[in-house]
């Protein structure tokens, strides 16, 4: 019942959209086309036409939350009152802010880094071995796994028990059985922020890898030959040929990788919740924003500071693109 | 406030000598709702959620409305999402009347008038203190009538299985001193005593905010807990650092808790007391509330497998035998009828019989028939309530939002992790500070 109800406002939807292009488009060809000036009149009139919807669109889901969120910023926890600078000032004195954002900028080193890194070794070794495609399959995997279903998997690695009692975690376990004690993993300062990265990791690399495969079979078979013959030893020829070769390819894997790491907040939210000194300003924005009743300034302060960190990014991302375009 | 408590104290004692006021079940009848359907949302996951569900069916075989349950672990802030976006469900179980207020004052609850308002003054003992704890400032300021309590309970219990003293020759313990040697003996036996957990999703940390409010009340006078609970005592008084500490000295002792002061944060609270059910015992008590046995282990029964005491008062201190409780609010976000009617079904006695008979829920409501009660051991919480001479609300319940469903917890996780009693309470008076 719901599911047809649904179909048929998707349908309404769609028969609207048809409608008021269709409609539009023959008032303004009836309208124009008998002079130079009302033709001209006609076509930016068209334009404007046409582009609204997407523009409106836009507008109530992107550039009105973002000046609301700055308005509400200014103002007290139930964006009632204006408060000036005051949840500015707070961030800046939070130190739980200041932690935030340097576990954020470690995650942002550490997780492209690493994933690319990865990625372009296993898929340069999987090509050497028969059982290479089988390991690539099974390392891309992953990708297939939601954030969270991948936290509540690695629990189960990191799952801690008293040393009296059985381990159940797969880490733990390993560890007892080589004589040591076992230990809670993910309630390590500084050490947990590392065990929640591998998890990115573990889940990024399979991307990475896939697109590198790809890549490597760009490089001209004879260019590879050559230097085989003329003697270069294979590391060599891995960093000498295939890394300037794939230049583009890593930064565009780097900067994707980064891109969703920039939006990190569920492996923390499945794991430790931004305990054991994990918080990541996504969950410290979650948290002011929602918890305990919730309090719109300061968490609109820290969405905004979210969004400053994007924007160099982005913005360099954009300039790639337009480079790219330009060739 | 202090009149409050008294009046509370009061209900709890009523509801108990109320049980052979009536003989035989009640049946609810109700108007015809057909077509129409309620959705509640809450923090009540399984076994609790299909508890709620049949309570439900109840009301939908009455009313030919349909009901929804849904539940979630991070409910303090799905609940936040929700009636900020507009599209809450019609009612909402609170945990915390702190919440609840916190919902209130950004306009998300409608009043629900003066026919539940005299309902719950009728029928729940003591009606009048209930109506005070769930009346809240609306988004102007105006007060009004909000919630009704419906499931209550008892904190200061510890649970122990009476096999395992009996094979090792303990005693239940008296006074707070006894528990202290008895723990003590514990460990030199070899025993594991305690068995603490405090995770719980996004709410991990709550089962030690319950410990504190517990130490406070044993180590304090009452006057100094209601001022820890309006932040006219610091949170970093020496005070309620003696709380932490005493706490610690169990909590952070490795050989007295189950898996070492580690495991403590990182047990599930729901997982901690399976410890007492496994051979051999991983250990031998677990303090936590009345609703406790709705997650053990399937099959163990009431008063054989597992009892309780109550988590006992200094004998050395004058502070009589306080004792600590809460409960849950069911608040509306639409004045729809059926939702109205939802709510007036809560004050039936019908749907509080059915989930008194499936353990782990307790009523000040004065219509029930107290043979309903799963078993004796439930019974037995009665007298817990008439040997208290305190009866408090849970503190960080009471606390606004930001400090009682968020900095406390987080604290109280961070110090079971090594950080310093003082450390902690400041960080924690530093959010109180920020958020006034």
């Amino acid at each position: 019942m719901t599911i047809l109800n649904l179909l048929f406002i998707v349908f309404l939807g769609i028969l609207f959209f048809i409608a008021y292009f269709h409609i539009s488009n023959y008032l303004l060809d009836s309208y124009g086309g008998r002079s130079v000036k009302r033709y001209n009149f006609e076509n930016s009139i068209r334009v404007i036409v046409f582009i609204a919807p997407a523009f409106i669109v836009l507008f109530v889901f992107i550039l009105y939350p973002v000046f609301e969120t700055i308005r509400l910023s200014f103002y007290d926890k139930f964006g009632r009152e204006f408060v000036g600078l005051y949840n500015y000032k707070w961030a800046v004195n939070d130190p739980e802010f200041r932690r935030s954002i340097l576990n954020n900028l470690v995650w942002l080193l550490v997780v492209p880094t690493l994933s690319t890194f990865f990625g372009l070794v296993i898929a340069n070794l999987a090509d050497r071995i028969w059982w290479g495609s089988i390991a690539k399959s099974i390392i891309f995997m992953p990708m297939a796994i939601s954030f969270v279903g991948a936290g509540v998997i690695w629990k189960f690695i990191y799952e801690y028990r008293g040393p009296d009692n059985t381990q159940i975690g797969l880490l733990n376990s390993i560890i007892v059985s080589l004589g040591y004690e076992p230990q809670a993993w993910l309630t390590i300062p500084i050490w947990n922020n590392f065990f929640l990265m591998a998890i990115m990791i573990w889940i990024q690399t399979g991307l990475a890898l896939v697109i590198f495969s790809a890549a490597l079979r760009s490089i001209p078979k004879e260019m590879l030959e050559a230097a085989r013959i003329d003697g270069a030893s294979e590391l060599k020829i891995f960093f000498s040929i295939i890394i300037p070769y794939l230049e583009q390819t890593i930064l565009v894997i780097w900067t994707l990788i980064t891109i969703i790491v920039l939006r990190i907040f569920d492996i923390i939210f499945a794991m430790t919740n931004g305990e054991w000194q994990t918080g990541v300003l996504a969950n410290l924005m979650y948290d002011w924003m929602f918890r305990g009743g919730g309090d719109s300034g300061r968490g609109s302060v820290l969405a905004i500071v979210i969004m400053i960190g994007v924007i160099p990014i982005l913005a360099w991302n954009l300039y790639k693109h337009r480079q790219e375009q330009k060739i | 406030m202090k009149r409050l408590y008294k009046i509370l104290l009061i209900s709890f004692l009523s509801f108990v000598f109320s049980f052979s006021a009536y003989a035989g079940g009640h049946k609810y009848t109700g108007p015809d709702l057909s077509g129409q359907k309620v959705v509640m949302f809450g923090p009540w996951l399984s076994p609790e959620q299909e508890i709620m569900r049949e309570v439900g069916a109840i009301f939908e075989k009455a009313t030919g409305a349909t009901f929804e349950y849904g539940g979630s672990d991070s409910f303090e802030q799905q609940v936040m999402i929700d009636l900020k976006a507009g599209s809450a469900a019609d009612l909402v179980v609170f945990p915390q009347p702190g919440l609840a207020a916190n919902a209130a004052a950004m306009g998300g609850l409608v009043p629900l008038g003066d026919d539940i308002k005299q309902m719950v003054l009728d029928n729940y003992a003591a009606g009048q203190s209930w109506i005070d704890l769930s009346t809240y400032d609306d988004e102007n300021g105006n007060e009004q009538f909000n919630a009704i309590f419906f499931r209550t309970n008892v904190k200061s219990l510890v649970w122990y299985s009476p096999d395992n003293f009996e094979d090792n020759g303990y005693e239940v313990p008296s006074s707070m001193e006894e528990l202290m040697a008895l723990t003590e003996q514990m460990a030199s036996d070899g025993n594991t005593p305690w068995c603490i957990g405090l995770g719980s999703g996004a709410a991990t940390g709550w089962p030690a905010t319950d410990w504190m409010e517990d130490i406070m009340l044993r180590t304090h006078s009452p006057d100094v807990y209601d001022m820890w609970v309006s932040n006219e005592m610091p949170f970093n008084d020496p005070r309620v650092l003696e709380a932490m500490d005493f706490f610690g000295s169990i909590a952070l002792n490795d050989s007295y808790v189950n898996g070492g002061s580690k495991a403590v944060a990182t047990t599930d609270f729901r997982d901690a007391p399976n410890g007492l059910f496994t051979s051999p015992a991983e250990c031998m008590m677990h303090r936590q509330a009345s609703f406790i046995p709705a997650f053990f282990p399937e099959g163990v029964e009431a008063g054989v497998d597992y009892d309780f005491f109550y988590f006992p008062a200094f004998a050395g201190k004058d502070l009589g035998t306080p004792v600590l409780g809460a409960g849950t609010l069911v608040a509306a976000t639409n004045d729809n009828p059926a939702t109205i009617e939802f709510m007036k079904f809560l004050m039936h006695p019908e749907p509080h019989e059915y989930w008194m008979a499936k353990g782990g829920f307790l009523t000040p409501h004065k219509g029930v028939d107290g043979s309903k009660y799963a078993s004796d051991t439930f019974r037995k919480l009665g007298e817990i309530l008439t040997g208290a001479t305190t009866f408090r609300f849970d503190a960080s319940d009471l606390m606004p939002g930001a400090i009682g469903a968020g900095t406390f917890w987080t604290g109280m996780v961070d110090y079971t992790n090594g950080k310093s009693a003082k450390d902690v309470a400041d960080a924690i008076q530093d959010s109180w500070d920020a958020i006034k």
